[in-house]
């Protein structure tokens, strides 16, 4: 009866471990979390299928949240201490992750890996390099472009983009009066994508230990100011510093405005709801200056992840050339990736596009706005109200300029 | 009395009295537990969450490094230094606008559909309508319907000759907020009738005829019989957009995320910016225990507006 007993009770122990054994075996998993993009659903699917092969132990799941919502996401399950292994992070946001510890540092696996970084583009690989060390892998990228319709180029006599900012503004003027409901020019603003505009005047965002706001000098009064009347007699459209993205480009979608500064995502989404935009109505050029601002994606491991290695693994996949090559040629983007690049560039059929992707990849050393400071969030939201409002005539642009410098300046001390 | 009758009496009583008082214990015991899970949720999401935030608000605090002591700090940043807090405080003054007119438009429409006017079924559904949709929709629906270029707003007033260029109704810093709270109050009047129109039938109609006959006007009647005896349902509406005025995030997220610059900022979105996309964890907590103190001090004068016992429950014995 008592070896019944113990048999039954060695029984009971040895399913409970095999239970154990079997949950710490199913615990193995990494998640993947990507920024809006649901409809690459079977690619993430292949990544995590070629990931397997490689650890069969893992189970990986794959989340996917729309740009408003995955800051909160994020944020939220990195409090809670369970930050997504993998993440997929857009502009200079990674940042401020970096430098609180919550991204872990890549280098030592290039290091290891020569290969991998050989890959890049190096110019590239500095927009996600903080205080030395490698957060991200590049995943997609573009880079603001000028964009002119050459309908109402030809109506107004113009013939050729314009080469320096007061042309920029006399050009946009000059279609602006040739048509009722037009406007000269109209321009993407989140993420500072406008900033070239500035930089072709030689205005700095920041001093060079990035310690001080510099913008606030007769230039950048003079520029606002400009800006500003341009806007108020409707040669620049109003929308260029109240939309956000959809509004923008549908504005430009209606063939009515004259030049557009945008990244070739968004061109391509253009021409996507515009059957009138191709090679022969739209001319697309490196902004004057050869100045552009990158929005770029790269891939990431939280350093709360368990498994760091196996994480990289899963990286190095999704970013390797057979995977980006599918991204390359669905999305006609660029990866940074040089040999996926040339060969997207080689096999663009539309005139349009090719020109897009060739001229983004163009004087990489001249990406503005390329700030790599923990604090990048925190300044634009310093700087841009103050700025935007005397843009739209609400403040005098000396005003503005000098409250927006304030604040700036207020918030690089609070983080010092 | 006989000392023998007389014990036996008290003794009686006496169990009488257990027998009431257990079963009284039994009675709050079971209260308790009915009680407990709501209570626990409510400690869970509610209680504890302003409770961190209110250990936050001292705090230097980041996801993954040790918190510091900060002392005021975040409050002197608030009321000292920080310009966008003032202006969403006072944008979330002016979005309370949405309870008098939403209440008050719909004080007419209740009366109206109250009346016996034909399909009042009907339009009473299509006030009504509005109410149930999703903040979202309502948000994308009314940010096409003011579009500068392709919204029905423009369209109607140009084709009236109203205007000749359009209105950039979301853009402009003097639009941007009415037009959000025109939108607000869209949303929440339909429902806000129901509960006048039911206040409204339960008001008998023999005080209409006492009043006739005595020769009271329709006006008369209105301001000595109907709106007092709305007055409870009015108040229920006062509290409800109160409530929706401190917490219409969607709305705003969805039609023009606080801007443009911080034309239509209020308390709500600001906490969640300064949390979310500008990581500072600490002073959103602060902010938060600023808003959580307003709105307490609101429901107490509300509450004193009301005669004092507003949520006053009466247990019967």
């Amino acid at each position: 009866m008592l070896t019944r007993r113990w048999m039954m009770a060695a029984a009971a122990a040895l399913v409970m471990t095999a239970g154990a054994l079997q949950t710490q075996a199913q615990e193995k998993k990494l998640t993947l979390l990507t920024w809006n993009l649901p409809i690459y659903e079977e690619t993430f699917r292949g990544w995590i299928a070629d990931f397997k092969e490689m650890h069969p132990d893992f189970e990986v799941e794959w989340l996917d949240k729309k740009g408003t919502e995955w800051a909160a996401f994020y944020q939220t399950q990195r409090i809670a201490g369970t930050a997504p292994d993998i993440v997929d992070i857009q502009g200079m946001l990674w940042a401020e992750y970096a430098a609180d510890g919550g991204l872990l540092d890549m280098t030592p696996y290039f290091d290891a890996n020569p290969e991998i970084r050989e890959r890049y583009n190096e110019e590239g690989l500095k927009l996600w390099t903080y205080e030395g060390g490698i957060y991200m892998l590049p995943y997609y990228f573009s880079k603001t472009l000028l964009v002119y319709n050459k309908k109402l180029f030809d109506e107004v006599g113009l013939d050729g983009p314009p080469k320096d900012f007061d042309q920029i503004l006399d050009y946009a003027q000059k279609i602006a009066e040739s048509g009722e409901g037009r406007s000269g020019f109209i321009t993407l603003n989140f993420d500072w994508l406008y900033w070239s505009l500035f930089a072709m005047n030689d205005i700095e965002l920041l001093n060079e230990d990035m310690t001080e706001a510099a913008f606030n000098t007769p230039e950048m009064v003079e520029v606002v100011t400009k800006l500003a009347e341009a806007t108020k007699s409707g040669a620049i459209n109003n929308i260029s510093w109240t939309g956000r993205w959809v509004e923008p480009n549908n504005a430009f979608a209606t063939g009515d405005i004259g030049m557009y500064q945008g990244h070739g995502a968004a061109l391509f989404w253009i021409m996507g709801q515009a059957d009138w935009a191709n090679g022969d109505t739209l001319g697309v050029v490196e902004w004057p200056g050869g100045y552009g601002v990158p929005n770029a994606h790269g891939l990431g491991i939280s350093s709360s992840t368990q498994y760091p290695d196996e994480a990289f693994d899963f990286v190095q996949i999704a970013m390797n050339e057979k995977w980006q090559t599918k991204m390359a040629d669905t999305f006609t983007i660029l990866t940074l990736h040089e040999a996926v690049d040339e060969a997207l560039i080689a096999k663009t059929e539309d005139p349009l596009k090719k020109a897009t992707l060739e001229t983004s990849l163009a004087n990489m050393d001249k990406a503005v706005a390329t700030w790599v400071t923990p604090l990048d969030a925190k300044i634009k939201e310093a700087f841009w109200p103050d700025i935007q409002a005397a843009l739209l005539g609400q403040k005098d642009p000396a005003e503005a300029v000098a409250d927006a410098e304030s604040k700036v300046n207020r918030v690089l001390r609070r983080a010092r | 009395m006989p000392v023998e009758t007389a014990s036996r009496v008290a003794r009686t009583t006496t169990g009488r009295g257990g027998l009431l008082a257990r079963k009284r214990h039994r009675e709050l015991l079971l209260i308790w537990l009915l009680l407990t899970p709501a209570l626990l949720i409510f400690l869970a999401y509610r209680i504890l969450p302003l409770l961190w935030n209110g250990v936050l608000s001292f705090q230097f605090w980041s996801p993954t490094k040790p918190a510091e002591w900060a002392g005021l700090f975040h409050y002197e940043e608030m009321f000292v230094y920080d310009d966008v807090f003032w202006t969403s405080l006072y944008n979330t003054f002016l979005y309370m606008l949405t309870a008098p007119i939403s209440i008050g438009i719909a004080v007419v429409l209740a009366l109206m559909v109250n009346s016996r006017i034909r399909g009042r079924g009907v339009y009473r559904t299509i006030i009504f309508l509005s109410y149930p949709l999703m903040v979202v929709a309502v948000g994308i629906i009314w940010r096409w319907l003011y579009d500068e270029r392709v919204g029905l707003i423009n369209y109607l007033l140009r084709q009236a000759g109203l205007i000749d260029e359009p209105i950039a109704f979301l853009e402009s810093y003097g639009t941007a907020l009415p037009s959000v709270i025109a939108a607000a109050i869209w949303q929440i009047t339909g429902f806000f009738m129901i509960i006048l129109l039911t206040g409204l039938q339960n008001i008998p109609p023999s005080l209409y005829e006492a009043a006739s006959i005595d020769g009271a006007s329709r006006w008369s009647q209105f301001w000595r019989i109907t709106l007092p005896l709305l007055r409870p349902s009015i108040f229920i509406c006062f509290v409800i957009a109160i409530i929706a005025s401190f917490t219409s995030f969607d709305l705003i997220y969805v039609m023009t995320g606080g801007g443009p610059g911080h034309a239509t900022e209020l308390l709500i979105t600001y906490i969640y910016k300064a949390a979310f996309t500008l990581s500072q964890f600490d002073y959103a907590g602060a902010l938060t225990i600023v808003m959580f103190v307003l709105f307490v001090g609101i429901a107490l004068l509300g509450n004193l507006l009301a005669g004092g016992d507003a949520g006053k429950v009466d247990i019967a014995e």
